[in-house]
């Protein structure tokens, strides 16, 4: 992990199944490119997020947490989206407050018609991710 | 409404417990929720129904051994609640307010009684001076009437209590008030009219000047200075070497924290579950990983996910550094993250029933930055 210039981000995204994985399924039938660097676990909702699944995975190590959901106002449970947003914002604060780059942790709209919008943001993640350089909790293990 | 409960000998605890005699005989409220005070000095979180031992009742004797809005919700959460009068503290109260909102506690049937806080000491000062036959509950009246910090010998209050800026009561029905107040001539009370009708109190004009504003702006602008000076010295142990995993390093997790919390009421924690009962071959990958792995694991997972679960509707009330067997400030900690959080959202813990906790809703056009490509 020294070796910045070799450094290969890991990022666990967390999609949800009516906008964001959709996208990120049509960005794969669609063939279009993106790094390798993520891995992804459906959730019916950005909503079912619980703040715990993106911090767990930081604490371990994970340079990059993804949350997607759908865009404000076609949430396929009405309202979904819209808390996960006031969940996001506050989690930020957190994070922050607690010394952690909140930088780390994306939340993005990204709709099933959008597979480009999908692969462009896990590129733009992974440059952003490189440009900050590893997890300390990578190898800070007192947590 | 405002009157006064008369003194007689300037005994201003028989006084308060007198008061509280006539609220059980006038069958206004069914059982008081009131600590009782044992020979020893241990205060005993009690639901009263017989006048007699009240006795013991000492609600001024500053301990608190819990937060007492867990023992109001025990006692109005479920079923049919019968009318129930309950003395808490500021503080109780502001965790009380949190736990309607949160559809574990209700105010119906509830008489809600409460004064001025000086503020506490821990438990274990308390009955050290206690048996050493050195507490005078006088001493400590009149420092807080004078708005002084009362201290007991080499004794500090409670941390939380040295950093409170809310030390009166907002939604009480009952007001006792101490700051500025003369006990021993007579104890100002603000009630509404019908009590103050039913328990035959006449009701009186407020009194020229308000000595109680003062002394209570005074003490607030100090404490202030506690406070800000407390937590911006956590702000500045998270930003240093060792950050927040450090502040957590000697926690045993106890869970001690989480089971004082008042506002933590979740019956079956997720960390009290087996989620996190890891293979262990998974603790070896982890040390394997990082060269080293803490056991119990998740330790700084479990102070994070409360804060993420707590934080906007902490009331600062300390119980938990109180309850840290590993002298963490877990208080002082989570009142300079939760002071974020609420900030964020503009909301004030206890302040009010009709304020929505802020996740629980959310408006169409906010934080519409939030999720955009930057």
């Amino acid at each position: 992990m020294s070796d910045t210039n070799h450094f290969e981000p890991h990022i666990l995204a967390f999609l949800c199944n009516w906008c964001t994985y959709t996208g990120a399924d049509l960005a794969g039938t669609s063939r279009l490119q993106y790094p390798p660097n993520v891995r992804i676990i459906r959730t019916m909702c950005s909503s079912a997020v619980d703040p715990v699944y993106v911090l767990k995975p930081l604490l371990e190590g994970a340079d990059g947490v993804l949350i997607g959901g759908c865009h404000p106002g076609d949430c396929h449970y009405q309202t979904g989206n819209y808390k996960a947003r006031r969940r996001y914002v506050a989690l930020e604060e957190i994070i922050k407050a607690a010394g952690f780059d909140e930088r780390r942790v994306w939340l993005r709209w990204i709709s099933a018609s959008e597979g480009q919008k999908f692969a462009d943001t896990i590129t733009e993640m992974v440059a952003a991710l490189k440009e900050l350089g590893p997890n300390p909790m990578r190898t800070t293990w007192a947590v | 409404m405002r009157t006064t409960i008369s003194v007689d000998n300037k005994d201003v605890l028989a006084a308060v417990q007198s008061f509280l005699r006539k609220l059980l005989d006038s069958g206004l409220v069914d059982a008081l929720y009131i600590p009782l005070e044992s020979a020893d000095g241990t205060l005993i979180p009690s639901l009263v129904v017989d006048p007699v031992l009240l006795e013991d009742a000492n609600p001024l004797a500053p301990v608190m051994p819990i937060n007492g809005a867990r023992a109001v919700s025990a006692l109005t959460n479920k079923g049919d609640s019968f009318r129930l009068g309950a003395v808490l503290r500021p503080c109780e109260q502001r965790a009380l307010i949190e736990l309607v909102k949160l559809q574990q506690a209700s105010l119906e049937k509830l008489v809600l009684i409460s004064f001025d806080c000086p503020g506490t000491y821990e438990t274990i000062d308390y009955q050290a001076i206690r048996q050493a036959g050195k507490f005078d509950l006088n001493q400590y009246l009149s420092a807080a009437r004078e708005g002084d910090e009362p201290a007991l010998e080499q004794v500090g209050l409670r941390n939380a209590c040295q950093m409170c800026v809310l030390p009166v009561p907002e939604n009480a029905d009952i007001t006792l008030e101490i700051f500025g107040s003369r006990l021993d001539q007579g104890i100002p009370v603000t009630m509404n009219g019908e009590l103050c009708e039913k328990l035959r109190y006449l009701p009186e004009e407020p009194p020229a000047g308000d000595a109680r504003q003062v002394i209570l702006d005074r003490k607030i602008q100090d404490r202030r200075q506690v406070r800000d000076r407390q937590l911006s010295g956590i702000q500045e142990k998270i930003t240093a070497e060792g950050g927040i995993a450090g502040l957590f390093a000697a926690c045993i997790r106890c869970h001690n924290c989480m089971t004082v919390c008042p506002i933590c009421y979740c019956k079956t924690c997720l960390f009290k579950t087996a989620a996190f009962d890891h293979p262990p071959e998974h603790y070896l990958r982890l040390a394997q990983r990082k060269g080293a792995t803490r056991m119990l694991g998740d330790t700084l997972l479990f102070h994070l996910t409360r804060l993420n679960h707590m934080s906007a509707s902490c009331v600062s009330c300390g119980m938990c550094t109180s309850a840290c067997p590993a002298d963490i400030p877990v208080g002082a900690i989570f009142s300079a993250i939760g002071a974020k959080v609420q900030a964020t959202f503009g909301y004030v813990p206890g302040r009010s029933v009709t304020e929505t906790l802020p996740l629980i809703t959310f408006q169409a056009n906010e934080w519409t930055e939030v999720g955009e490509a930057k």
